[in-house]
């Protein structure tokens, strides 16, 4: 599969000896979702200007499409649209006039134009709203508006700053299917986002950039079955320290604990005391406690396969009924946190 | 390479804002009136109907004469003619009234040979005792004129506060001095409005230029424009292009005004002082784009304006001739563009000359606006 972007060292440094990038080596599948995670600070909105021409690398390499950023910045300009999270549209032209001005800027044919856009603001559901002045428009329908005048020459690779940022729920949800539908459009997306559902939803990949590096690069999943492995290997570790060590201290205690456990939610249809006490007894079950809304909450093995099934298998012999579970995963947020920590503690040291 | 279709989105757009934004629009109509009457009556007007008393100790043909000249003068509102000196000394102690014209009792004697009629006059207010001590030179240099056969006429003014008269030279016609006004007779409204002109394009061009480029940077709207495969010429063309047609037609309202309300004699035609603040406005737009080119708010360009714009405005001729300043403020005044805007605005509305006399202003002027191009076009950057 050929890369939609590449970047070989990209670096950029600021007058004030500034880092903002540091030898970024990316490469991003054409076609794809891509989602970039990051701290604030961390360099992504860096990397976005660069990619997107907007302000030149101070060394390396970065190739938006086959095109390189500093050589044929027009060409690259041609391929990208950009979503920005601060819609930047002018407040007083109305939707349909700032897309104009947008397709003229691109240089769309004028007896594409308006078809064009006429066909995108049904795609995205803002038509009736298009003679509206975007100064009047509410949040999601502003960036409705601003997707339609981003894609409006139709771009290969459309970068979305935190596109759902304080959207409502259905509105992030309307946008979320429109990025899938564009994406099976075959449009290539980079994501920039903090809201780590969104990227674990969306997104085929996933870089995670702190201090101007990529300290993560993996598909969702992948990134969290790292983060698995990662604690058991960390577990061993601790394991073997106890043991070596004789170091069975609070603090390690704990650490081990909190890699060693995973939480199991179980809404049953009568909590009666047979089922608690054979839980209770149950040598899967270390630790166990009754919530106020009735969910029995209690902490597993996270290491052990068969321990959601032998609770579930208590449960039933003892007659009770599951109306609902669910076991807590390492989620991407908590790879966020252990990748950006990680480096952070690296620079510390 | 500039696009055309670019460009003229760039006017499209202001002028849609500008229909939508009725209150902008009022405003910048409104802009020039107001900076017009503001100047205009507030600074360029003739001080009359100063407040005064005469102190009359004598009675005959030359005080009668002299009374009626003094309440027929312009400059004076003669509240009170009166006997006490005293009384009269006091109206002036209290700044009840600004000046007390003091004949003597010997006044209308023939036999005397030296008249010595007093000014007292309250100089803490510098404007005002200027113009009465002027234009009591005047009338009393008149009087003596037509006295002089018989007698003459002496004036002395005294400073209330350090209370020490001076004696005025006597005047005779010995020598008589003929005034040739080459330009005709020029008031200081006549002088003012045309830098007034050039001050308000000035202003409106320098803060215009601000909100459009370093707003535009603020909020973002730039941004998208940079992404999309345009030349920083072209956005900043258009950008000029734009507000350069709204300075136009402001830059014609002004002179409008100044003929209306002031009654300006434009000597050298409408065209000519049109075009001159044109290139003004040209000058004073790529100011703009040169301050905005790396400013990231509108608040920074605001302060970094303000240094410029600030000592340009007085520094420049445009309210007192830049010969009477210090010369420090004189070599200033050169370095900039305003100078040279309100040079051949006179020369054009005062002096009736023409394009080609001032021609040096407007090398000068089109040789700040490529300075200011180039520099604005080099520093300008995508990043926003």
């Amino acid at each position: 599969m050929k890369n939609a972007i590449e970047t070989k060292n990209l670096t950029k440094v600021y007058n004030n000896n500034f880092t903002a990038v540091n030898s970024l080596n990316l490469e991003i599948p054409d076609k794809t979702i891509f989602g970039m995670l990051g701290p604030n600070g961390a360099g992504k909105t860096t990397t976005i200007k660069m990619l997107t021409c907007l302000i030149q690398p101070t060394s390396g390499q970065a190739t938006v499409g086959g095109y390189d950023v500093q050589k044929n910045p027009d060409e690259v300009r041609n391929l990208l649209g950009m979503v920005p999270q601060q819609v930047s549209l002018y407040k007083d032209l109305t939707v349909m006039e700032n897309s104009q001005m947008c397709a003229d800027y691109y240089g769309v044919p004028q007896d594409e134009r308006d078809s064009r856009i006429e066909d995108l603001m049904e795609l995205v559901d803002i038509k009736y709203a298009k003679d509206k002045r975007v100064g009047q428009l509410s949040g999601g329908q502003k960036q409705k508006a601003s997707l339609v005048a981003s894609l409006v020459h139709r771009p290969d690779i459309l970068f979305l700053d935190e596109p759902t940022i304080g959207l409502d729920p259905t509105t992030k949800r309307t946008l979320w299917d429109l990025i899938r539908e564009l994406n099976d459009n075959g449009h290539t997306i980079i994501l920039c986002s903090h809201d780590m559902h969104e990227v674990d939803m969306l997104c085929d990949n996933v870089g995670i950039i702190n201090t101007g590096n990529l300290v993560a690069y993996d598909t969702p999943q992948g990134l969290k079955d790292a983060l698995l492995e990662s604690n058991k290997l960390e577990m061993t570790e601790a394991l073997s320290k106890i043991s070596e060590e004789n170091d069975d201290s609070a603090s390690t205690m704990e650490d081990l604990e909190k890699l060693s456990m995973k939480r199991m939610s179980i809404l049953l249809n009568d909590n009666n005391e047979d089922v608690i006490d054979s839980l209770k007894q149950s040598d899967d079950v270390k630790n166990i406690e009754i919530a106020r809304n009735g969910r029995i909450n209690i902490r597993i093995d996270s290491f052990d396969d068969m321990a959601v099934q032998n609770v579930l298998n208590t449960i039933n012999a003892s007659g009770g009924i599951v109306k609902s579970i669910f076991t807590e995963e390492p989620s991407l947020e908590d790879v966020f946190i252990k990748s950006t920590a990680e480096v952070n503690e690296d620079d510390r040291a | 390479m500039i696009e055309p279709k670019k460009f003229w989105w760039m006017i499209k757009k202001e002028l849609i804002s500008l229909k939508r934004h009725p209150a902008r629009l009022v405003s910048i109509l409104a802009f020039p009136i107001i900076m017009i009457l503001l100047f205009g009556y507030g600074m360029g007007g003739e001080m009359t109907d100063l407040p005064i008393v005469v102190v009359s100790q004598s009675h005959g043909d030359l005080t009668d004469l002299t009374l009626d000249t003094i309440k027929t003068t312009e400059t004076y509102h003669v509240v009170e003619v009166m006997d006490s000196l005293s009384d009269a000394k006091e109206r002036v102690d209290t700044g009840e009234v600004k000046a007390a014209i003091i004949l003597p009792s010997d006044y209308d004697d023939d036999s005397t040979q030296q008249k010595g009629v007093t000014l007292y006059l309250d100089s803490s207010d510098q404007m005002a005792a200027q113009i009465l001590e002027s234009s009591t030179q005047g009338i009393f240099y008149r009087l003596s004129n037509v006295v002089a056969s018989q007698t003459s006429v002496s004036t002395k003014s005294a400073d209330i506060d350090e209370s020490v008269m001076h004696s005025l030279s006597n005047f005779k016609d010995d020598i008589s001095l003929h005034i040739n006004r080459i330009y005709g007779n020029i008031k200081y409204i006549d002088f003012l409005v045309p830098a007034i002109l050039g001050m308000t394009i000035m202003m409106s061009c320098m803060m215009g230029m601000g909100a459009t480029i370093a707003g535009e940077r603020e909020t973002g709207e730039l941004a998208r424009l940079f992404m999309t495969p345009t030349s920083v010429s072209t956005v900043i063309g258009g950008k000029i292009a734009a507000k350069l047609l709204i300075e136009l037609v402001r830059a014609l309202i002004l002179i409008f005004m100044a003929v209306l309300l002031f009654n300006v004699s434009i000597k050298g035609g409408f065209l000519q002082t049109f075009i001159v603040l044109v290139i003004g406005a040209l000058c004073f737009v790529g100011f703009g784009i040169m301050l905005s080119a790396r400013t990231q708010t509108q608040e920074d360009y605001a302060q970094i304006s303000l240094p410029f714009s600030m000592p340009m405005m007085f520094v420049s001729g445009v309210f007192y001739p830049i010969e009477t300043m210090p010369w420090i403020l004189q070599k200033l005044a050169y370095v900039f563009p305003l100078t040279y805007l309100n040079d051949a605005m006179r020369g054009i509305m005062l002096k009736g000359q023409t394009l080609g006399d001032v021609w040096l202003d407007l090398v000068v002027l089109l040789g700040f606006t490529l300075l200011f191009f180039i520099i604005g076009v080099k520093r300008f950057n995508r990043d926003v």
